[in-house]
């Protein structure tokens, strides 16, 4: 079964994209592949022109560890790991100096400054996406991709998360590919990319939205389900 | 990735697992104690006999020998001046109480001791009077074990009153009593009570020169402050001086009781294989722990993954938390295996000579713990292999399942196991092929059971349908597929192979030694008797009633030469075929000790060859006997002698050889011109060596006898030939094989202990399986009760399921331990099999018992939760 097929795109540095469509229609497989955690059966992926999809599963990591940020619409924090630590992972993972530091400073930036010693189980949804999003940003990755972040909240709490995200998006400069199904949060992008049945169907700039000046991820790809 | 940050990943993920990790560390921790055990005892023992080696010689070095010190050697010129000797001699002999009222006193077969002044040399024996033994022993002086006057229904009195033994031909003053000697290591395989005389008493007993059995040994005390490597000097300087054959054996304490550690050994590599069983089987359980438990971490491995944690970080993390675990695990069955091993003394005081154990043996903890880590690693290894292959795409689509593990890792992974069984084996046994042998054995067991578990588990699935709705889902239940029961059924399997395949051999062999000495066999054993005495001592035997009366004369001789060519030169060139110069002893034994079987058997053919030989001269052979090759008495011209097969293989000679033979002096040249096979089960007289009539006639000789004495009369028998022909040793054939039971019983003992940890083992893998499901189970409880079952029923249900498992464990493991006690009681000990229903039928009962309450006590949180805790989490 082809998933994705004949998609060309590119996202430039410091640009904001949604990606819309209905159930089944791609989204997150091309975050997926965006990220290297899935392989396309055929096309390219190119990150900083270079291409990824033969990069081996180590370097794939390693990419993933430095460039990369994630948050998912079903938060995907460590259950058995405090808000702390789980923020503290991609620090520790890069070696970083001062990470304890770094990861208080971004956890009372997300509003829980109080609340790292709480596991996930003892915090709420919406506060958990917070500390996501802590860690999402921990390592000051260059690009953060956000599979439905606001999926599985409330109005009020899917909206205050949404302005932390943004917030935290602005300060650090950081390329943003975020999948939803909400036309409003898409409405905030500078670009928004319609999949339907594995295609684009059709791509809207937002006024004054900066043109693209790079192409740091592009490539006519497709994606067929094993 | 800082290896200090992997560790505290590692402490971070085991986080909340308290509870799936009880199972692993449980099967890791009764595994490491049984090993732990057996190696702390074994190591313990040795380094006893070491530190106490001088007093278990009770002298620096001894000679010592089944023949008296040739006349022409002089000891003292070999010696540095200020040594001290003292002559020991050692025999099994009759004692008596006096005749009373015309009847003879009551009899008891003794190991007699006569002892020089000086002896021991080292150690002490503990003496009631408590003075020293040579101020005790005058020449009419006998001290005894307490027990032997109690035997002989004496009364102990004070000087000059004192009970009165009868010893060959003299009477003895019981001066004295001995209860411990620092020679004797107590295991309990004494002829019969010690009894100790000076070297004049034995003169004045008579016994000496009438064919008895003596051994000689000489102990040497060397001069203080004599340097350590002066010891091996003077020892090599005596093998030289005496005749170059195995007669004479120079033993020194460095040696420290060589054949003794070799038996301690021994025995101690069989337990420790044993025991390594139960290790091994744990680890089954730890392979089904860790792949229960990363099963349910398949998300946080996703998500590790996509933060940029790569693959064989991921390993490495995991593994390193198997290892963690391992080490706690392994720490644990360490402080177990010290308890036991600390308990066994007292538990079993009969077993092991307690004052000899060093109880401290850091080396023995150490085994524990690397076996433990290494068992938890190797088994860890394939369900591990499968973190490689989760997708980290599960962070976005939960349906992302791990996809196959590549054949190539899994090859790996299962090689890496098979080869690290047998490394862990072989630092057990030290012995390649012994490890091979079984890792493979178990292998092919745990195959054949998984195979016959997991086909059994199918049918039970299309059996028809039963009304009972426990029965029906407790079937449901084990023939479901994914339930992890066909781990469990396979270590609970092994462990009743284990348990039960020792209880039947053991059972099969005791009864077989027990019963009463089948037919027409003897039931008696007399030795020693002289020529002269015969007659009298038939007719004493005949008036007993006694049945099935023969004997047979024995002359003693020696083998001078085969086809021409020196005996003493064939042995010296077997010995450098096993490849030891004479002098490095020490490492010999050593090597010996991890070869084992072929070096003594090498040991078998040079003892053949230079042993002293019991020959006997028959015109006819016993009935017995069947001759395999040549012909009796078939050459007229020459004279002629039949071997017993296998005695001529190990001597390298067949029909046709020449053998030189010496006796007592006289040289005589015989030709081999038959072989024979012999049933040694009949208990009949028989010999190796049996020399054509008309040639040994005029030699210096005894004669042995076999009687069938009815049960109950022995005593009796014993006591009459005791106080006319005290020179003749009565053998009850009964006791004897006692004796050999005894032994029996005790490693039979250790075996089923140590199988029992094996059942353990078992019952912690079923009861971690059941807890791994808790979830599934805990929600299926929740489905029933909410449709209306009764936590009784549901208990039911769940009961008929282990009960099930405990069943097909205890009826595989059964099936097997009968074709394995089969084996071993067939081909290994040659006895017809005999079934035991009753003990098949317990086994199965006990495994079934054992599953379920094992698994009743794991469900106990799944049963006691109320259906709307578990819906509402849903």
């Amino acid at each position: 079964m082809t998933i994705l097929d004949g998609i060309d795109l590119s996202i430039a540095t410091g640009e904001f994209v949604a990606v819309l469509g209905p159930s089944g229609s791609g989204k997150s497989t091309l975050l997926a592949l965006m990220a290297g955690l899935d392989r396309p059966t055929s096309g390219e992926i190119l990150f900083d022109g270079r291409p990824i999809q033969a990069l081996s599963e180590d370097d794939l990591a390693r990419l993933r560890r430095a460039e990369l940020g994630f948050v998912f619409q079903s938060f995907q924090l460590l259950g058995n790991l405090t808000a702390r630590e789980n923020v503290l992972l991609p620090l520790e993972l890069l070696n970083a100096p001062d990470a304890g530091a770094r990861a208080e400073e971004l956890l009372a930036e997300v509003g829980l400054g109080d609340r790292g010693h709480h596991y996930p189980t003892q915090l709420s949804g919406g506060e958990q996406q917070r500390v996501a999003l802590a860690r999402a940003f921990a390592t000051r990755p260059p690009i953060l991709l956000a599979d439905e972040p606001t999926g599985n909240l409330d109005g009020a709490t899917g909206r205050k998360i949404l302005e932390i995200l943004l917030g935290l998006r602005e300060r650090h400069g950081t390329t943003m590919v975020l999948v939803t199904h909400d036309p409003a949060v898409a409405a905030l992008a500078d670009r928004r990319i319609h999949l339907r049945d594995g295609r684009i169907e059709r791509e809207e700039r937002s006024e004054g939205a900066p043109l693209p000046t790079a192409a740091p991820l592009a490539s006519p790809l497709s994606e067929t389900a094993a | 990735m800082k290896p200090r940050t992997l560790f505290s990943w590692m402490l971070r993920e085991s986080r909340g697992a308290l509870g799936r990790f009880t199972f692993f560390v449980a099967c890791l921790a009764v595994g490491v104690a049984a090993v732990v055990a057996i190696a702390g005892l074994a190591a313990g023992l040795d380094s006893g006999i070491r530190s106490e080696a001088r007093q278990l010689l009770a002298a620096d070095l001894a000679i010592e020998s089944r023949r008296a010190l040739p006349e022409t050697f002089e000891i003292a010129p070999l010696l540095p001046a200020g040594s001290r000797t003292a002559e020991v001699r050692e025999m099994v002999t009759m004692v008596a109480a006096p005749p009373r009222d015309g009847k003879p006193g009551r009899s008891q077969l003794v190991e007699l001791k006569a002892v020089e002044r000086g002896y021991p040399f080292y150690g002490n024996l503990t003496l009631t009077p408590a003075k020293p033994l040579s101020d005790l022993l005058a020449p009419d002086a006998a001290i005894v074990a307490p027990e032997l006057i109690g035997y002989l229904g004496l009364s102990r009195g004070a000087p000059g009153r004192e009970p009165i033994l009868r010893v060959g031909t003299a009477e003895f003053r019981i001066v004295g009593e001995v209860s411990t000697e620092p020679d004797r290591v107590g295991i309990g395989t004494a002829f019969g009570p010690r009894v100790f005389l000076s070297m004049a008493g034995l003169e004045r007993a008579g016994l000496i020169g009438k064919g008895s059995r003596v051994s000689y040994k000489t102990l040497i005390a060397l001069p203080a402050g004599l340097p350590g490597d002066r010891l091996e000097t003077i020892a090599g300087r005596l093998r030289d001086a005496l005749p170059a054959n195995e007669a004479y054996r120079v033993e020194t304490f460095r040696q420290a009781q060589p054949q003794l550690r070799r038996s301690f050994a021994q025995v101690g590599r069989f337990l420790g294989l044993v025991a390594l069983l139960s290790l091994f089987v744990g680890g089954i359980g730890v392979a089904q722990s860790v792949r229960a438990w990363l099963a349910g971490r398949l998300d946080a491995i996703a998500i590790l993954k996509c933060l940029g944690l790569r693959p064989r970080e991921v390993l490495a993390l995991y593994l390193g938390q198997t290892a963690l675990l391992g080490l706690v695990g392994s720490l644990i069955g360490i402080l177990l295996g010290a308890g036991v091993q600390a308990a066994v003394p007292h538990l079993f005081p009969d077993l092991i000579p307690a004052t000899l154990l060093r109880p401290w043996q850091p080396g023995a903890l150490l085994r524990g713990l690397g076996l433990g880590v290494g068992v938890a690693l190797l088994f860890s290894l394939p369900p591990l292999a499968s973190l490689l292959r989760v997708p980290p795409s599960r962070v976005l689509r939960r349906d992302a399942e791990p996809l196959p593990v590549h054949r190539a890792t899994a090859g790996f992974a299962f090689a890496a196991l098979a080869v690290g069984l047998l490394g862990l084996t072989f630092a057990q046994t030290e012995s390649l092929l012994l490890s091979a042998q079984f890792v493979g054995a178990l292998a092919l067991a745990t195959g054949l059971l998984a195979v016959a578990a997991t086909l059994l588990a199918r049918s039970i699935g299309r059996l028809p349908r039963f009304s009972s709705i426990a029965l029906r889902h407790g079937l449901g239940a084990l023939a479901r597929p994914g339930a992890a029961t066909v781990g469990a059924i396979v270590a609970l399997g092994l462990g009743v192979i284990t348990v039960l395949t020792m209880s039947l051999v053991e059972r099969r062999i005791s009864h077989e030694l027990s019963r009463e000495v089948p037919g027409n066999a003897p039931s008696a054993f007399l030795v020693d008797i002289q020529p002269a005495q015969w007659p009298g001592v038939q007719a004493l035997l005949t008036r007993a009633r006694a049945a099935e009366i023969e004997s047979v004369p024995v002359v003693m001789a020696r083998i001078r030469s085969i086809d021409g060519r020196p005996v003493d030169q064939i042995a010296a060139e077997r010995k450098e075929g096993s490849g030891a110069p004479p002098d490095r002893r020490e490492e010999r034994e050593g090597r010996e000790r991890r070869e084992g079987t072929e070096n003594r058997e090498e040991r078998g053919r040079r003892w053949a060859l230079t042993r002293e030989q019991r020959l006997t001269y028959l015109e006819k052979l016993p009935a017995d006997n069947v001759v395999v090759a040549g012909k009796l008495w078939s050459d007229p011209n020459q004279g002629e002698v039949s071997l017993e097969q296998s005695f001529a293989e190990d001597l390298g000679v067949g029909l046709g050889s020449k053998l030189g033979f010496d006796v007592q002096g006289v040289p005589m040249d015989l030709v081999v011109t038959s072989l024979r096979t012999v049933d040694w089960g009949t208990f009949g007289i028989n010999f190796y060596l049996v020399v054509e009539p008309g040639l040994l006639e005029d030699a210096p000789q005894q004669r042995v006898a076999t009687a069938r004495l009815a049960s109950g009369s022995e005593q009796h028998v014993q006591d009459l030939l005791a106080a006319s022909y005290p020179n003749v040793t009565f053998l009850r054939i009964r006791e004897i094989l006692g004796k050999i039971l005894g032994v029996l019983q005790r490693i039979g003992l250790g075996v089923r202990f140590l199988g029992g940890f094996t059942v353990l083992s078992g019952i912690a893998i079923l009861a971690g399986a059941i807890s791994a499901g808790s979830v599934r189970r805990g929600r299926e409880v929740a489905l029933l009760k909410t449709l209306g079952m009764t936590r009784r029923q549901v208990a039911t249900a769940f009961a008929v399921e282990y009960a099930l498992i405990g069943g097909v464990a205890g009826l595989l493991g059964a099936g097997a331990g009968a074709a394995l006690s089969w084996g071993v009681v067939t081909r290994g000990f040659e006895l017809a099999w005999e079934p035991e229903p009753a003990l098949l039928a317990l086994a199965v009962a006990l495994s079934i018992v054992l599953s379920v309450v094992a698994g009743l006590a794991a469900s106990f949180r799944a049963l006691e939760r109320r259906p709307i805790e578990v819906l509402r989490a849903e």
